[in-house]
């Protein structure tokens, strides 16, 4: 038994049915002209869907072709910008260098004049 | 990786623009746009009876479905269509009730002019409202079933006679049709029980 029917008493069953056929009948016999001016209605209804889904398909085409453009005016100025790609390693490697100097490193810079005169003086001299 | 994602971009489009083919989304949509044709299709004449039988002249019954069906389509295309017979319905309910209170407002300046102008025996509400187009149960020859059913059904409170079409005619289940008429199933229930009483009360007279 279905929810509807449970719903209905069983009394009504039978008339109910007979109220749905009729209902059914006169759905059915509905004239051309009628009949014609819904054909119309719905197509219309779906005519005014496509032409917004086709306008929607424009502009998601017209997006990509705006972004392929953008990329490919994009990809030479960025291999051809001067410097455009060294910066950041510049950046990297001096942040190392200054990582790397630590205070006995500075004793070793002071000491440089000291090691250079030394390297200067006549090895034979030393013995 | 600029290039390649560029690459991939371009490849896409030229591919769509050389071939003339559209993405698979759309293609989906057409399939879409075939279903919501068949659906259209078979609730369009069911859903001009309903407004016939909520006394609206055929042609305003015509223009309503026709406006139901873009509302329709408009909002609620993207749903699963396992939704759409009580989203439909529901479209065609608000567009009933808004003809109805067109109605009634339209009605109510009638009356007034009528009362200040005092011109005439007719009965300007009654023509508004009455279709003068008999209707098919009624143009079925010699079935006084059929007339005396259409009668009824004319003659039932608003939601009660939805609650009767959509339940009983269009054959949803309680919880699509409160969805339909936006109120619970337990006053799907009540409206349907009333319904139901009230049409084989008018039923039995006519017998």
């Amino acid at each position: 038994m279905s929810e509807t029917e449970r719903d209905m008493h069983a009394a009504d069953a039978a008339w109910v049915a007979d109220a749905r056929a009729l209902l059914d009948e006169s759905a059915a016999g509905l004239d051309a002209a009628t009949l014609s001016r819904l054909n119309r209605a719905r197509q219309a209804a779906l005519a005014g869907r496509s032409t917004r889904m086709r306008g929607l398909w424009w502009l998601s085409a017209a997006g990509l072709a705006a972004t392929a453009v953008f990329l490919v005016a994009l990809v030479p100025w960025h291999a051809r910008a001067p410097g455009a790609s060294a910066l950041p390693a510049e950046a990297d490697g001096t942040a190392a260098i200054v990582d790397a100097v630590t205070a006995d490193d500075i004793e070793f810079f002071e000491d440089l004049e000291f090691y250079a005169w030394l390297d200067a003086q006549d090895p034979e001299i030393d013995g | 990786m600029t290039s390649t994602i560029g690459g991939a971009v371009c490849a896409t489009f030229s591919t769509n623009c050389l071939t003339g083919s559209m993405p698979a989304s759309l293609n989906a949509d057409r399939a879409n746009s075939h279903a919501l044709d068949e659906f259209l299709r078979t609730v369009e004449r069911r859903a001009l009876r309903m407004a016939e039988l909520a006394a609206i002249p055929r042609d305003e019954a015509l223009d309503l479905v026709q406006d139901a069906m873009l509302g329709f389509v408009r909002h609620y295309a993207g749903k699963p269509p396992a939704e759409w017979p009580p989203l439909f319905y529901r479209v065609v309910d608000n567009r009933l009730n808004d003809w109805h209170r067109r109605q009634n407002v339209r009605a109510r300046w009638i009356d007034r002019f009528r009362a200040a102008s005092d011109d005439g025996p007719d009965d300007a509400r009654g023509m508004l409202l009455e279709s003068s187009d008999p209707g098919p149960l009624r143009r079925l020859a010699g079935n006084e079933a059929g007339q005396a059913l259409e009668s009824a059904l004319i003659a039932l409170p608003r939601r009660q006679r939805q609650a009767f079409l959509l339940r009983v005619w269009e054959g949803l289940d309680g919880a699509g049709t409160a969805a339909a008429m936006r109120c619970s199933e337990g006053s799907v229930k009540t409206h349907l029980s009333r319904a139901l009483a009230a049409l084989r009360r008018a039923l039995k007279e006519h017998e």
